[in-house]
C-alpha cells in the first residue's frame, strides 16, 4: 500500500469498500435529515408563533442563541449524559443546533411581510388563519426554506462527529483514518463525500428556495 | 395558495424519498428496542473487526438486526454502555483489563484464573455473560525499532533498564493511569522510568516508533502494524501484564430475549488466534481495507461456522 500516493489510494479504497461507504453515507444523510425535520416540526410554528408575540421572540430567539453558541463537541457530550451512546444522541444534537436558523429565518420572514398586504387581507374579511395560510406563509416561504438550508448544512457537519459517540456515518471513516498506519487516504475518504453531501443539499434545497421565490403569474 | 401547493409538493417528494431511502435499509432509530442488537466497539481496529464480525454473523444467520456503537474510548465507556443499556453485546473485552480496572480487584497471572474470575464477578454483579475467549490474548508489550533493539541489545523488558533514562516512550494514554497494571505500578514491579512517557492514542504509538519520534513505544501485541514495520517486541519478562484473554460479552437480557444469539456467539469459541487476529488487523491498518469488509470475508472463508462445515 505504501508505493501509492493518496489518490491511488483512495480509489483503491472506494473500489474495495465502496458498498460500505455508500451505507455510511446513506446513515450519515438519514441522521443529518430526521435532525433538521424535527427541527422544522418544531422550529416554524414557534417562528409564528414569536412572529404575532413580539414580547416572547427575544426570549425565544435568545435561548437558541444561547444554545448555538455551545461547541459541538460539548454539546454532544451533554446530551450523551441524558440519551446514552447512539444515533438518538447525535439526531437531538442536529435538532437543537437548527432550531436557531430555522425558528430565527421563520420570525425574520413573517415579521417581514408588509403590513400594508396584512391589511388588505384583514379589509378582506379574512380570519387570522386565513391570514396566515393564505398571504403570510406563501410569503414567507423562500426565506424559511432559506433557515432550513442552513441548518442542513451545519447538521452533516455535526453529523460527523456524532461518531465519537458510536453514532456511525462517514465520520466513522475519519476517525479511522486518523488511527491508521497511513490513514491520509482514509481521511480524504470520509471527509470527501461529507463534503460532497454538503453541497449537494446545499444545491437542491438552494433550488427549491429560488423556485418558492420565483414570481408566479397566476397568484 | 400555488406556492405552499408547491411548498407542500416538495416536502412530499422529499419525505417520499426519505421513506424509500430508509426503507432499503431501515435504520432502527424508530424501532429501537424490538429486534435490533446493539454492539458496542472501542476505537481500536481489533474490536472494530471483532464487532464487525458479530455483527454478520448475526444479521447473516438471524433475522435480527444490528447497529454498531463504534468509536468508544475505552474499557469503561464500554462497560458503561452495557450498564446503562446503550447497548447489548460488547465485542471485545479484556480479561485482564476487566479484572483491574472495571472489577478493583489483584491481577492474576493466570489466564484462566482470571477467565473464570471475571466471568462469575460479572454474572453476579452485573447480570452479564462472559464467553470463553476468541482464542486470542492480546497483551500491552512494550516494542522498538530492530535499530534501536540491535544498539541496546535488548530482548526483554529489563534490558530496557540499562538505558531508559536516555528513552522516551509512547504509551496509551489509557494505560498510564490503569489500577494494578498500569504506569505506576509498572515502575515498581520493573524498578526504572523513562525519560519521558508520553500518553497517546494507542493506534498513533506504531507509527511514532517507526517514525522515530519515540524511541520505544507500548502498543497491543496482535497489532498488524507489529508486522508491517518489523518491530521488536520485548519480552515481558517479570509477568507484568496481565493476561488479556479476549471475548464477547453480553447481558443476559438479550440472551434471554434472543434464545438463538448465546449459540451463536458460541461458534466463535477459540476460532481466532492470535496469528488469525493479526492478519485481520493488518488487512485493516494496511491494506486499507474496511473492518466490515474484512469481517465479511473472514466468515465467508469460514462458512460462517456453521456446524459440520470444515474450518
Amino acid at each position: 500500500m505504501t508505493n501509492l500516493n493518496s489518490w491511488q489510494q483512495l480509489a483503491y479504497y472506494f473500489q474495495h469498500n465502496g458498498s460500505y461507504v455508500l451505507r455510511q453515507f446513506s446513515q450519515h444523510f438519514l441522521i443529518s435529515i430526521y435532525g433538521v425535520l424535527l427541527a422544522a416540526l418544531v422550529g416554524i410554528p414557534l417562528g409564528i408563533f414569536i412572529a404575532h408575540r413580539k414580547k416572547l421572540s427575544n426570549v425565544i430567539i435568545g435561548v437558541a442563541n444561547v444554545i448555538q453558541t455551545v461547541p459541538s463537541l460539548a454539546m454532544l457530550s451533554i446530551i450523551m449524559l441524558g440519551l446514552g451512546l447512539g444515533r438518538r444522541t447525535v439526531i437531538a444534537t442536529v435538532f437543537l443546533y437548527s432550531l436557531l436558523p430555522i425558528i430565527k429565518n421563520t420570525y425574520t420572514a413573517m415579521v417581514n411581510v408588509s403590513d400594508n398586504i396584512i391589511d388588505s387581507g384583514i379589509g378582506m374579511g379574512m380570519t387570522s388563519w386565513q391570514l396566515l395560510r393564505m398571504v403570510e406563509l406563501p410569503l414567507s416561504l423562500a426565506v424559511i426554506m432559506a433557515g432550513i438550508r442552513n441548518a442542513l448544512v451545519v447538521a452533516i457537519g455535526i453529523t460527523a462527529i456524532g461518531a465519537f459517540v458510536g453514532a456511525g456515518g462517514l465520520g466513522d471513516i475519519i476517525i479511522r483514518g486518523t488511527n491508521a498506519t497511513n490513514g491520509g487516504a482514509l481521511i480524504l475518504a470520509g471527509a470527501l463525500p461529507t463534503a460532497l453531501m454538503a453541497i449537494i443539499a446545499d444545491i437542491t434545497l438552494g433550488f427549491i428556495q429560488r423556485h418558492l421565490e420565483a414570481p408566479q403569474a397566476r397568484s | 395558495m400555488h406556492k405552499i401547493r408547491q411548498f407542500i409538493t416538495s416536502c412530499g417528494l422529499l419525505v417520499g424519498s426519505l421513506l424509500l431511502l430508509s426503507g432499503c435499509r431501515s435504520l432502527g432509530i424508530l424501532n429501537h428496542q424490538s429486534q435490533t442488537i446493539r454492539i458496542s466497539s472501542l476505537s481500536t481496529t481489533e474490536s472494530q473487526i471483532l464487532a464487525n464480525i458479530l455483527s454478520e454473523l448475526i444479521t447473516h444467520e438471524t433475522q435480527n438486526k444490528v447497529t454498531l456503537i463504534n468509536n468508544l474510548g475505552s474499557s469503561t465507556v464500554t462497560h458503561e454502555s452495557l450498564i446503562r443499556g446503550d447497548a447489548d453485546i460488547a465485542a471485545s473485552r479484556y480479561a485482564g483489563t476487566e479484572l483491574t480496572g472495571t472489577l478493583k480487584m489483584k491481577p492474576t497471572k493466570d489466564p484462566e484464573k482470571a477467565q473464570k474470575i471475571v466471568k462469575k464477578a460479572f454474572k453476579d454483579r452485573y447480570n452479564q455473560t462472559w464467553f470463553p475467549s476468541y482464542g486470542f490474548a492480546d497483551t500491552y508489550a512494550f516494542m522498538v525499532t530492530q535499530a534501536t533493539a540491535q544498539k541496546y541489545h535488548l530482548e526483554t523488558v529489563s534490558d530496557l533498564g540499562k538505558v531508559a533514562d536516555q528513552l522516551t516512550a509512547g504509551v496509551d494514554s489509557v494505560w498510564v493511569n490503569h489500577e494494578g497494571d498500569g504506569y505506576p505500578a509498572f515502575k515498581k514491579t520493573y524498578g526504572y522510568d523513562f525519560k519521558k512517557v508520553a500518553p497517546m492514542q494507542i493506534g498513533l504509538v506504531y507509527s511514532a516508533l517507526a517514525a522515530g519520534k519515540m524511541d520505544v513505544v507500548l502498543g497491543y501485541s496482535t497489532d498488524g502494524r507489529i508486522k508491517s514495520y518489523a518491530l521488536k517486541v520485548l519480552k515481558d519478562d517479570r509477568h507484568f501484564f496481565p493476561p488479556y484473554d479476549a471475548s464477547v460479552v453480553a447481558t443476559d437480557q438479550i440472551l434471554k430475549e434472543q434464545p438463538a444469539l448465546a449459540p451463536l456467539l458460541h461458534r466463535l469459541d477459540g476460532k481466532i488466534d492470535l496469528d488469525t487476529m493479526q492478519t485481520l488487523n493488518f488487512k485493516v491498518d494496511n491494506d486499507l481495507l474496511e473492518p466490515a469488509v474484512v469481517a465479511k470475508q473472514f466468515l465467508q472463508e469460514h462458512n460462517y461456522f456453521r456446524k459440520g462445515a470444515a474450518k
